[in-house]
């Protein structure tokens, strides 16, 4: 196999589709791994702009992330948006080191692609650890709580009584629409970022042991990292429109 | 390589760089690192003093938020993700039909979305809520046995 020096190199558009060849300069795997990470945007996007519907509709009753997300490990305040701003480091963090790995596989250096896969496994792993502890604080709420009118099934009739953390129902920080986005949301793209580390770490182990080396090319790093970086994107986005806006 | 289906010849598998355009790739990434690594503190102290500062929910604070956003997203997909390196066709073939999908799905729910009703047509909103919201807005708290969160309530009484 002949390797060109720059695989950007220009095609003679002409010849490009007559066959024989990959008119994207792309292996098969790595097109198809973007063909899908282009449907799953698809998915994610249809989420964010129904949640931005929902959210624009319930405007007047919608709480605010501030006074929900406020807290963070071993500290007894209320620190708002700080717990989420760690989260967000970890993944761009583990984000960076995957890309180091992709990098360190284009020299053929299994060395440093099995330092910065290990550190990029650390990094989501620790992220799909932080998601579920926000989870907890938020089903389980504050101390204070809110009054609500909860449905008594037994009785089939509503009920007064004070009310804390959340479920899909009923919801202490206000309509229960924030709690069904919140999980379906943030659900969606914690069980991503778990697969993205089960993956990982499947890849993790065939590099340790050469099975790549032996091929000639990481590739196949570059295709979860591909994926991995997909993870990170999605986050950019919720975090904005669930923390920030 | 026989037993894959993608050696295909002329595309390149990158498995011959070396130590020199290792170092300047790197390079790139950190720099990259550090630009969304500002842009989220930048985010977060702004969002932190939002409150305090009656900006909350101010339209040019959400422009900000979103481009800042859109920013980040762009910097990962064309240098984490390397699309920015692709051959053009094939960064139009992504991109393309993801945009021009969501502007739709944006611009259809920016124009329709209005047929849903405001605050009069919302089902499900437990009456407790509304009338804790209302009593905020109006300045005053809904009252000893209306446990409202304190730091909203403390928040919200100065507007």
């Amino acid at each position: 196999m002949a390797h060109t020096a720059e695989h950007t190199a220009e095609i003679d558009v002409k010849e490009a589709w007559n066959g024989g060849q990959s008119p994207f300069r792309l292996s098969y795997g790595k097109m198809f791994m973007w063909f899908f990470l282009v449907s799953d945007a698809l998915t994610f996007g249809g989420l964010l702009v129904s949640y931005g519907f929902i959210r624009h509709k319930y405007a007047d009753v919608w709480p605010k992330a501030e006074h929900v997300f406020t807290h963070f490990p071993f500290v007894e305040q209320h620190i708002p948006l700080a717990y989420v701003g760690l989260m967000t480091f970890i993944l761009i963090m583990s984000s960076v080191t995957m890309v180091l790995a992709v990098e360190a596989g284009h020299r053929m250096d299994k060395k440093g692609v099995i330092l910065w896969m290990f550190w990029t496994i650390v990094g989501g792993a620790m992220f799909v650890g932080s998601q579920a502890w926000e989870w907890y604080h938020f089903i389980v709420g504050t101390d204070a709580g809110a009054l609500r009118n909860v449905w008594d099934p037994a009785t089939g009739a509503y009920v007064k009584q004070i009310w804390h953390g959340a479920n899909m129902i009923t919801n202490e920080y206000g309509v229960p629409q924030f709690a069904n986005y919140f999980f379906f949301i943030t659900g969606f793209h914690g069980t991503h970022v778990f697969s993205g580390v089960v993956l990982n770490l499947i890849i993790f182990l065939n590099v340790i042991k050469g099975t790549y080396a032996r091929r000639g090319h990481y590739e196949m790093v570059e295709k979860v990292g591909l994926y991995w970086h997909f993870v990170d994107l999605v986050w950019v986005f919720v975090f904005t429109f669930f923390y920030l806006l | 390589m026989s037993e894959f289906h993608d050696n295909y010849p002329h595309y390149e598998t990158m498995s011959n760089h070396d130590e020199d355009y290792g170092k300047k790739a790197r390079r790139t990434l950190w720099n990259v690192f550090w630009i969304m690594l500002a842009i989220t503190i930048f985010e977060l102290v702004v969002g932190f003093l939002a409150p305090s500062k009656g900006w909350s929910g101010t339209w040019w604070l959400k422009t900000l938020f979103i481009s800042l956003t859109v920013v980040k997203a762009a910097a990962i997909v064309l240098w984490f993700m390397h699309l920015g390196h692709e051959v053009k066709v094939f960064k139009y073939t992504i991109l393309m039909p993801y945009l021009i999908f969501m502007f739709y799905l944006i611009f259809i729910i920016l124009t329709e979305g209005t047929y849903s009703g405001g605050q009069s047509k919302m089902t499900r909103v437990d009456a407790i809520f509304v009338e804790q919201q209302n009593a905020l807005k109006h300045g005053h708290h809904g009252g000893g046995e209306s446990s409202e969160h304190h730091e909203a309530g403390a928040e919200e009484a100065h507007h």
